[in-house]
């Protein structure tokens, strides 16, 4: 099992998550969040006057998959949310080491 | 074995559990039938009572003080669900010691062991001369205290110490009171209308006809609530209807979970055997019995909290208006025959609150929810009088939400309205909205009013924003229908608009605010999509917006409409994140508006003008809308309307270099002036001279000009010193002055010499810190410059002087006047092109040097 966390522009959101339901991801977690990649946030002028946005809004999205759908998903993310423009976000991949349902105390794959 | 023989010794643990079972088996079986209201909780609360005499009388202990076992909170007023907690205060009249403390165990390890959730409390006789204020909930559970069992000489002593006549508890248990209730509704955003109530804790349910009880029994007079009349009938109603919905959700969640939810909300109005043929419709009808209910709960305890209370301010009677008085920070009518024969004159009652920071008396509501009916709608909007009274009555500001939820209260909103019946109560199930329409109607127009509270500083961006519109109350308009469509399942923000026109034109709101308020209510979605689910960062994506909003007033009611809109629908939904999306792109399409516009020219082949042309005046050739159109910028069309734009064609038409042609147009305090004539050196800056010496104060201008180099000088201003009312020849004067500077008859600088002395001065009182600053982002083919600063005497002229003297062409003009701050952006070349580094750095110089010492020379 893997956990699938990407970052992603907050207007993808609704065609990233119907791609990965496509793919057969099952379920996943969304959270609004904030930060800087690369491109360490920007200027904004507002009359005349210049405001430095050091954390610019994304969406933080998790989803922990079977081995066998991380590639599938991660393309998925991927696919969908890439503009080409700066600030498209990431996709990190990790290990999970167990999932348990906690209604049915399912555990593993059967859990996801 | 049952436990209405509470004395037997000889009932064992066992049996204790099985008479529990059989009290909360009977208890069940009524809830079933949907009788689980207060007679039931009231038997199976004596059957608790029975239980802990029982446990009592099995205790060993023999405490060296005599005690006495009292119920106290929900338990105390015998309203005991198969789940609520069990409140318990232990007394004794002496030490708490060992044998004391046996007793106790005695009496709580057995209600343990029974499953049953157990709040106790215990102290001494003498422990209670002293208050605790430092634990509302026990002052105030303690209201309810009954005898269960015991020393019955303890619980009177107790008595005399917590509701006797010397009793110090009284007033801090009020206030204990106040604050606990405005707490918890503070907690459900002060509304009765949520979609999924929890019936216990909600303003308007449980909690606050507990409230309403505890203040009557801690009230040294009997409060009144006579203006509703049989209250006590309704309130007594209200309790049962609550309660037996509590009952059941006890019963289905198998725990003490309160809240009404959507599923939930289908099995009770089942059970309740809800008129209506599918499960919607019998939802409908629950629902719209839950919240008559919880009204009146509501209305009565507000009543109540306002006359136990001390009343902070003065406490006397003083007339407001002709027929308003205010009398102990309540508005009434002084004589309310003559108020019944004129309906028009009730806003007056609302606004004074608002004015007073009062409240509206409530026989004062109740005698207009009597009187109303007798009323048609046109009834109490018969003029232009009317009108203006409701524009002002709806600018944003404390208190309107306040007033119009009471004039939705008492029906009153709904009679002049009658399309806001339509959403009344109105339930729209899904996952994201806590309130009824209504409600959430009027919660957004309270959110727009916090945004004039300068102290909440969390959206003082918003805030600064909605301070610059000259007609706020157009979006609280808009607000107000901007979801009476959703009656319907179809889309609502059409039949919104639809719904909107009867209003406004009942209301004679100019057709400008029409179209306004309609372009409102029609997109009132629009910038939420398009912020949380377009790609900003895409100039197509601005651009596109920037085209749909037209103009920066338009962009800025229906950002503030967005904001209160979103706000309104859960206390959560607008979080810091969703702002930032939204202030991005309010800022990136506010920048297009100003910055970019000059890129975009009309293409005389697009539809805007294929709709003009349709309203040609036969004088007027098609060569000639073609010729003057061509070279203005898309801007143009957005502000002009028809009427306007062959006006200015007819002021072009056979134009003379030296020629200057005007028209001026009276908009209430504010005029209107066009100024059409052919492009010449330092014309911008002349005409702006020319205003500022006769004392104009400039709110709004732009200037432009066409392929054929006409320039179209438009501005708005005021007219302070009432130069243009007072005097008859005062349009001619300021015409030929404009000719006599535009030709170079007239020196305007000497003119002008003597008035920026006086500038100066009043300059250094100013406290806006100017900006000036060069884009080269927004526009392919000029300079563009923004220069904000402190708004004074003949500031343009002196910019636009300034300008011209570094031999830049002004090439489009626009100014914005907001407060005592000014806003200009000109789009600037010098022979045709962009301005070069050099001359950009000297004028930026220059500029400076001008805007902070307004009187050194140029």
């Amino acid at each position: 099992m893997k956990l699938i966390c990407a970052i992603i522009k907050p207007h993808v959101l609704d065609d990233v998550r119907d791609e990965l339901a496509k793919a057969g991801v099952q379920g996943l977690t969304v959270t609004e969040v904030k930060g800087f990649g690369r491109q360490k946030g920007h200027t904004e002028i507002y009359r005349g006057a210049e405001y430095t946005v050091d954390f610019v809004p994304k969406v933080k999205l998790e989803a922990v998959v079977a081995d066998a759908l991380v590639e599938a998903a991660s393309n998925a993310i991927i696919k969908t949310a890439r503009t080409g423009s700066i600030g498209d976000g990431k996709v990190f991949v990790s290990d999970v080491g167990q999932t348990i349902r906690i209604r049915t105390g399912e555990v593993g794959d059967e859990a996801l | 074995m049952t436990l209405d023989n509470p004395h037997s010794r000889n009932a064992g643990k066992n049996s204790i559990a099985n008479c529990l079972q059989e009290a909360r088996s009977t208890l069940a079986t009524e809830i079933r039938q949907a009788r689980g209201g207060v007679q039931a909780t009231q038997v199976y609360s004596t059957q608790i009572d029975h239980l802990l005499a029982r446990i009592r009388s099995e205790s060993t202990a023999s405490p060296d003080s005599p005690a006495a076992l009292v119920a106290i909170g929900g338990y105390g007023r015998s309203q005991l669900c198969l789940h609520s907690d069990i409140d318990l205060l232990i007394l004794f009249d002496g030490p708490i010691a060992s044998n004391e403390e046996q007793l106790v165990k005695d009496l709580l390890h057995p209600l343990w062991d029974l499953g049953l959730v157990v709040g106790q409390q215990v102290r001494q006789i003498d422990e209670l001369s002293h208050l605790e204020t430092s634990n509302p909930s026990f002052l105030v559970a303690v209201a309810d205290a009954r005898f269960v069992t015991g020393d019955a000489k303890v619980f009177n002593q107790f008595i005399q110490h917590v509701r006797g006549p010397e009793s110090v508890w009284r007033q801090p248990t009020i206030e204990a009171l106040r604050g606990l209730v405005e707490e918890r509704h503070r907690h459900f955003n002060s509304t009765i209308y949520q979609l999924e109530p929890d019936v216990k804790e909600a303003p308007g349910a449980l909690r606050d006809v507990a409230a309403i009880r505890a203040l009557a029994s801690l009230a040294k007079a009997p409060i009144a609530p006579a203006p509703f009349g049989r209250l006590d009938d309704a309130l007594n109603e209200a309790e049962d209807f609550l309660l037996r919905i509590r009952s059941i959700l006890h019963l289905d969640n198998g725990r003490n979970l309160n809240t009404l939810s959507h599923e939930h909300q289908e099995t009770i109005a089942e059970r309740f055997g809800s008129p209506g043929s599918e499960a919607g419709g019998q939802v409908e009808t629950l629902m719209s019995a839950y919240f008559h209910h919880a009204r009146i709960i509501a209305r009565i305890l507000t009543t109540n909290l306002n006359e136990i209370g001390p009343i902070p301010g003065p406490s006397r009677r003083r007339r407001i208006a002709d027929n308003i008085e205010c009398n102990n920070q309540l508005i009434n009518f002084i004589d309310n025959v003559r108020a019944s024969l004129q309906p028009h004159t009730w806003l007056e009652v609302f606004q004074a609150a608002i004015d007073e920071g009062c409240l509206v008396a409530p026989e004062t509501l109740a005698f207009m929810e009597r009187h109303g009916d007798r009323y048609p709608t046109e009834a109490f909007l018969p003029g232009n009088k009317a009108r203006d009274q409701w524009l002002h009555f709806l600018k944003p500001k404390p208190g309107l939400y306040e007033r119009l939820s009471e004039m939705h209260e008492n029906r009153l909103l709904s009679r002049i309205f009658p399309e806001f019946r339509k959403i009344y109560c109105r339930v729209i199930r899904d996952f994201y909205h806590k309130y009824t329409v209504d409600e959430h109607t009027l919660l957004t127009i309270r959110n727009l009013c916090e945004l004039t509270d300068q102290q909440t500083a969390a959206r003082n961006r918003f805030g600064g924003v909605l301070a610059e519109l000259e007609q706020p109350e157009l979006i609280v308009l808009a607000l107000l229908f901007h979801d009476v469509g959703k009656w319907t399942n179809k889309n609502h923000a059409e039949e919104s608009v639809r719904m909107a026109r009867g209003p406004l034109q009942r209301l004679k709101v100019s057709p400008e605010s029409i179209q306004t308020v309609e372009f409102l209510i029609r997109h009132h979605l629009q910038m939420s999509q398009t912020a949380f689910r377009r790609d900003t960062g895409d100039l197509e994506v601005t651009r596109q917006f920037s085209r749909l909003v037209g103009t920066e007033d338009r962009l800025k009611m229906l950002c503030l409409l967005t904001v209160a809109d979103i706000q309104a629908v859960s206390p959560e939904t607008l979080t810091p994140w969703k702002e930032e999306l939204l202030w991005k792109l309010y800022v990136d399409t506010y920048n297009h508006l100003t910055l970019g516009y000059g890129d975009e020219l009309i293409a005389t082949s697009q539809p805007s003008v294929s709709e003009l042309r349709k309203f040609r005046p036969p004088e007027i050739s098609e060569h000639q809308v073609t010729e003057f159109l061509k070279g203005l910028p898309q801007r143009y069309l957005r502000l002009a309307d028809t009427k306007t734009v062959y006006r200015h064609i007819k002021l072009s038409r056979n134009l003379e270099p030296s020629q200057v042609r005007l028209s001026l147009v009276q908009d209430n305090d504010v005029w209107e002036l066009s100024v059409v004539t052919k492009d010449r050196p330092r014309i911008f800056s002349n005409i702006c001279g020319v205003l500022s010496y006769f004392g104009m104060d400039i709110l709004r201008g732009q200037a432009m000009s066409n392929h054929q180099e006409v320039v179209l000088d438009l501005f708005r201003f005021i007219d302070a010193d009432r130069f243009l009312e007072m005097n008859r020849s005062g349009r001619a004067d300021l015409t030929t002055l404009l000719e006599d500077v535009a030709s170079g008859m007239v020196d305007l600088g000497t003119m002008l010499k003597g008035r920026e002395a006086a500038a100066q001065a009043n300059h250094n009182k100013l406290r806006v810190r100017t900006v000036v600053h060069f884009d080269h982002h927004y526009s392919d083919r000029y300079t563009v410059l923004e220069v904000v600063g402190a708004n004074q005497w003949g500031l343009l002229h002196r910019i636009s002087r300034v300008i011209s003297e570094h031999g830049c062409d002004i090439e489009l003009v626009l100014i914005s006047t907001e407060g005592n701050r000014a806003i200009d952006v000109f789009h600037l070349t010098s022979n045709g092109k962009k301005l070069g580094p050099d001359k950009e750095q000297n004028l930026f110089t220059d500029l400076k040097q001008a805007l902070t010492s307004p009187s050194s020379p140029t």
